[in-house]
């Protein structure tokens, strides 16, 4: 399921609703329930904020985390050193709780995002081994030395009569805090950028999204979270101990909640931390005990076997097959009554591009600047220098130099493994090269970060399109709008996004997941996503590959109408019918070395050109 | 500064500790290594057999050559399930990390149910008998178990080096279309691999339930290490998580003789995270 | 011997084949040219029973072998060089050759078929012991030649053999196809080099965005200007 894209303006009735549920049960102790039933809550609640807190580093960005053993431990051993060693007040603890666990989340992010194998599974080992080895350290220092902290004496503040309302009370606001971080976080733009993220890391980075940053974001705020939590429970527990503490119940617990709520929906970790607390305290004692235990085992077998998005990807698919279609998408684009997926793509291809409309594509300037034929005289404005790149020592570009003029098709052709997909990676900066520059208007691109280049105003598309699978087509787009050149706030994004999708004719597939979509209503997704950013270069890797004669037609027309708009072009493709039909000028490669560069028609007749082609006599 | 006869005792127990921890660890390194499967369950599988063989020798006073003979088909045939229904319902590598996790709590409730969660010895004339050699005492029950593990990894990795069925698990495992197109089918072959994985559990839970007092409690405090030395050892690699092993072990041990025991821990882990953080290709 | 009739297949709802016929008599050696993207290594795909087609029929020496799954080809005598090597490439140069032969009938054979392969390239002797993912390019089409004729095939499937290798190693390998080709057995070459396949083949099929548009002799191919020009653009 798409998360819903509703990232305009909130429904104001929500946070009435939400508000009024806050404030009934904060009131709730002075009706005076039975002190089990508090504290029932009160385990509810931290649980809540527990699970929410891992759902906002590992749900939304897909990093899974076992370590919320150590942030939820780092906080109640910061609150319980302070008040008992330091005497500190309680309550002044609990922020220096959270910050302890968020320095310490984002010093281990500062690390660990830097290498790229370290998701899925290795995340999580790694940070189960981290919180081993905070409780071995904790067990035999001062920190705790053993026996265990007794927080017995520390005076408990006075918000309600008796301690446990208190307690109740501190653990609704923590639950509170998290899930509206949570919540306010999904409809964000970082909260865009960390599904992103989740779905296809690199693709997220080339759209602009600064990935690392992002990522120590969500660990921070994740792991201080989780420390409040902590520093909160130190007080409940009131004798705390290492192996209590650092146990592999919390991070188990929270994945457990999550994956069983659903962790790509703020609500969806509370949905399962209030499911399985229940569980467990219904069976209370003895053998019942264990037959909550072996409950909760069976459930979440069951729910990864059967609803691997969880309650709250359920019930947000029971919500979407209620309301009606064309509510959602917004998209009356389709008067004739055909199924979507039944719509002639070309022929709204061809629609699109006849549209007028195309020039509010791309910015004023761009557009009055270059009028298509009349480029040939400009200044290269993206410049490749001597570019060389090698893997384990294989060269792959070998001292590749180029130029794009404003405003022109380049092509760019060559054999198999001649080394052009590595030089659209380049420039798009998701590799760095060994050796050699990418000048945009002057500025060295090369060894900048990708989101950087995307922020300089290059796109560029992907040979097999790489859409974010989990978000739909028009969160598709949106995104790269948020985070490329033109950096949009979300609301003005998915205008944006609609305008792009418009042009290539998927305006009315905007609320359906890319799987849906065809190969050919892919590529052209792929190509509104770059488009969303207003770019000034475009690389398009082999976009018509796959397509049928008539779809090749229309995207060809479309790649022309998206040059006369002003967008210069970088064209890599195969189908050398459409290279002369498209390009201005043309550089041939072949074995990572430009062989020959120069007009279309001249190139494809240079000798060394047809051998790399046709190949020699060679037996 | 510990005495020489204090250091080598300390290796030698480093090095049965070790032997035990690969012989946990075959199971889990060989299904995640070559079926991309990470099966927390194997430690539930292990510690169900030590409570079975206690029950079964412990207790009722069976032969412990049946109760082995009993034991690693009945588990073979758990390993199979396992797979089964993971195949079903093509679940993925995380996917089988939570799965096996959520039956990990349900074996854990079944042995707490059946056997409380107070610690269980078995009395076996193994359990004490000792042998000294030079100052050096040597126990017979964890010399065994050396012999066995050794005899276990060597066989596993000549299995998978030099028979085809384990030469097609390591193609399978890299790509299995490829190897469809040459013959291999890798349902059957996965499903005989995860029996094998489950069954090595089983002797490992022989030898859980002789050498020590064995608790539910245990299940997780192994779990750490023995992952470590898998994942140290690089996956599906038996040599190679032997060796792991062997040395976590003893540098376990060696950090108890010179330190306190409770900072045993805190080698296997940041020896993990160094290798996670430095050489994440290895997995 | 292997005849395809109006076979059409695709990925998800893309069609990448669309009512395509060929036939391979015994013995012969028949390419199958066109741009990338045409739907060559589909048209691999299909034959090796990797990718289910949508319709049309497939028969190998008068059996259908629309129903069977990919690993039952072995059986009836017919081995992939799939494109890009796709070798094990964290096993050794051997273990290779060895999976070539996992079929039963063909272990007997193993040590006869690695003098065979060791003797066409005397180099994979020497590095049997090496991992197959460290060899170089053309050691490592070799590698996957020698694997496919382990098995013994009377049809051999060679997709790309020329991607991405240097040219007188792409020589080296077309040397041995013939040579190959010779000793009896039929194949599918699958090339974009089209002239390099053309001087090899008996026979030729141009194949573009999934369709065949021109069949004949190679040579007749080979001569046609328009086959020419077709990779060029008209030139």
């Amino acid at each position: 399921m798409p998360v819903r894209p509703a990232s305009g303006p909130r429904p104001p009735g929500r946070v009435v609703a939400a508000v009024a549920v806050f404030l009934a049960l904060a009131c709730l102790p002075l009706a005076q329930p039975p002190a089990f039933f508090e504290s029932f809550l009160y385990l509810v609640f931290l649980w809540v904020a527990l699970a929410t807190s891992w759902t906002i580093l590992s749900g939304y960005s897909g990093y899974f985390s076992f370590g919320h053993g150590a942030f939820f431990g780092v906080g109640v051993y910061t609150t319980a050193t302070l008040v008992t060693a330091g005497e500190m007040p309680f309550l002044a603890t609990l922020p220096l709780a959270g910050l302890a666990s968020l320095l310490l989340g984002v010093g281990i992010g500062a690390v660990v995002f830097r290498v790229r194998r370290l998701r899925g599974e290795l995340f999580a080992l790694l940070t189960l081994a981290i919180t081993f080895v905070l409780a071995t350290i904790a067990l035999n220092t001062p920190i705790d030395g053993g026996p265990g902290v007794f927080l017995s004496g520390v005076s408990m503040p006075r918000l309600y009569a008796t301690p446990a309302s208190t307690l109740y009370l501190m653990a609704l606001l923590v639950a509170a805090l998290a899930l509206a971080i949570a919540w306010q976080l999904q409809y964000s733009r970082v909260g865009r950028a960390l599904f992103a993220i989740a779905d296809d890391e690199d693709v997220a980075e080339v759209m602009g999204v600064p990935t690392f940053s992002y990522k120590l974001r969500a660990i921070g705020i994740s792991a201080g979270l989780a420390g409040v939590a902590g520093g909160m429970h130190a007080l409940f527990v009131t004798y705390v101990t290492v192996s209590e503490t650092f146990s592999i119940t919390v991070p188990l617990y929270v994945v457990l909640m999550s994956v069983m709520g659903g962790m790509r929906r703020w609500y969806g970790p509370a949905l399962g931390a209030i499911v399985v607390t229940a569980l467990t305290y219904a069976f209370v004692g003895g053998e019942w005990a264990l037959a909550g235990r072996a409950l909760i085992g069976l459930t979440l077998i069951l729910v990864i076997l059967f609803l691997p998005q969880g309650f709250a990807g359920s019930i947000g698919a029971w919500r979407a097959r209620w309301q009606p279609r064309a509510a959602r998408s917004g998209a009356q684009l389709t008067p004739h009554g055909l199924s979507p997926s039944e719509a002639p793509a070309t022929a709204q291809a061809e629609a699109a591009v006849a549209r007028p409309s195309i020039l509010s594509l791309n910015p004023p300037a761009a557009a009055a600047s270059s009028s298509g034929a009349l480029h040939a005289a400009e200044a290269p404005f993206l410049r490749c220098e001597a570019i060389h790149m090698a893997f384990k020592g294989v060269k792959a570009l070998d001292g590749v130099s180029l130029e794009v003029h404003s405003g022109e098709i380049l092509g760019l052709v060559g054999p198999n493994g001649s080394g052009k997909s590595t030089l659209v990676n380049v420039i798009s900066g998701l590799l760095q090269p060994t050796a050699g520059q990418v000048l945009l208007d002057g500025e060295d691109l090369a060894l900048l970060p990708a989101h950087r280049a995307a922020r300089a105003g290059i796109a560029r598309t992907y040979q097999i399109p790489r859409p974010f699978a989990r978000l739909s087509v028009l969160e598709n787009v949106a995104l790269p709008a948020m985070f490329g050149g033109l950096q949009l706030a979300p609301a003005a994004a998915l205008e944006r996004a609609r305008e792009a999708l418009d042009f290539v004719g998927l305006l009315d597939r905007a609320a359906d997941l890319p799987a849906t979509l065809n190969l050919h209503q892919r590529k052209f997704l792929e190509l509104a996503r770059a488009l969303a950013i207003r770019p000034r270069v475009v690389l398009l890797d082999e976009v018509l590959a796959g397509l049928t004669p008539a779809e090749i037609d229309s995207a060809i027309a479309m790649v022309r109408s998206i040059r006369d708009a002003g967008t210069t072009i970088l064209f890599i493709e195969h189908n050398m019918r459409a290279v002369l039909a498209l390009t201005d000028r043309l550089v041939v490669l072949n074995q990572g070395r430009v062989i020959a560069h120069g007009r279309p028609a001249d190139v494809v007749r240079e000798p060394q050109v047809i051998e790399a082609y046709l190949g020699t006599a060679a037996c | 500064m510990p005495s020489a006869t204090l250091l080598a005792q300390s290796v030698l127990s480093g090095v049965f500790s070790g032997a035990l921890y690969a012989l946990m660890g075959l199971g889990i390194s060989l299904a995640w290594g070559l079926l991309r499967v990470i099966n927390l369950a194997h430690f539930a599988f292990v510690f169900l057999a030590g409570y079975l063989v206690y029950q079964c020798i412990g207790v009722s006073g069976w032969s412990p050559t049946l109760v082995v003979l009993l034991a690693l088909p009945l588990f073979f045939v758990a390993g199979v399930a396992l797979q089964w229904l993971f195949a079903r319902f093509s679940v993925d590598e995380f996917g089988s990390l939570l799965v096996t996790f959520g039956l990990t709590i349900m074996i854990e409730s079944l042995i707490q149910w059946i056997w409380t969660a107070d610690v269980r010895r078995m009395e076996t004339p193994l359990s004490t008998w000792s042998v000294k050699l030079g100052p050096i005492y040597v126990p017979v029950a964890e010399s065994i178990l050396l012999l066995v593990t050794l005899a276990v990894v060597v066989a596993a990795w000549a299995w998978l080096r030099h028979t085809y069925v384990g030469k097609a698990l390591r193609a399978s495992a890299q790509n299995p279309v490829i190897a469809a197109a040459f013959g291999v089918s890798h349902r059957r072959l996965a499903f005989l691999l995860s029996g094998v994985a489950a069954a090595t559990g089983a002797l490992a839970g022989v030898f859980v339930a002789v050498g020590s007092p064995i608790s539910p409690s245990q299940m997780f405090g192994s779990l750490g290490v023995v992952l470590a030395a898998v994942i140290l050892g690089g996956l599906g690699n038996p040599l190679g998580l032997l060796a792991a092993s062997i040395l976590i072990g003893i540098a376990e041990a060696l950090t108890m003789a010179l330190t306190a025991p409770s900072w045993a821990p805190l080698v296997s882990f940041s020896l993990l995270i160094f290798i996670l953080v430095l050489r994440p290709d290895r997995v | 011997m292997l005849s395809l009739e109006s076979i059409v297949a695709g990925y998800g709802d893309a069609v990448a084949l669309s009512d395509v016929s060929l036939t391979i008599a015994a013995g012969e050696l028949v390419a199958v040219v066109g741009a990338n993207g045409a739907g060559k290594t589909t048209l691999v795909n299909v034959i090796a029973r990797l990718l289910p087609m949508r319709a049309g029929r497939l028969t190998w020496e008068g059996a259908d072998l629309g129903r069977l799954p990919p690993q039952a080809l072995g059986e009836r005598g017919i081995a992939l060089i799939p494109e890009g090597r796709r070798l094990f490439g964290a096993m050794s140069v051997e273990e290779n050759l060895d999976m070539g032969c996992y079929r039963r009938s063909a272990r007997a054979l193993r040590e006869e078929g690695l003098e065979r392969v060791y003797g066409m390239f005397p180099i994979l002797r020497e590095r049997r012991g090496q991992m197959a993912g460290t060899l170089s390019g053309g050691q490592q089409q070799m590698v996957a030649i020698g694997r496919a004729l382990m098995a013994r095939p009377r049809l051999l499937l060679i997709d790309e053999p020329s991607l991405g290798l240097a040219p007188s190693v792409v020589q080296q390998v077309f040397e041995v196809i013939r040579t190959v080709n010779a000793q009896g057995v039929s194949m599918l070459l699958i090339e974009q080099n089209v002239a390099l396949a053309l001087q090899v083949a008996d026979r030729g099929y141009v194949l573009e965005n999934g369709r065949i548009v021109a069949q004949a002799s190679a040579s007749a191919l080979l001569e046609r200007p328009d086959i020419r020009a077709a990779y060029l653009g008209g030139v």
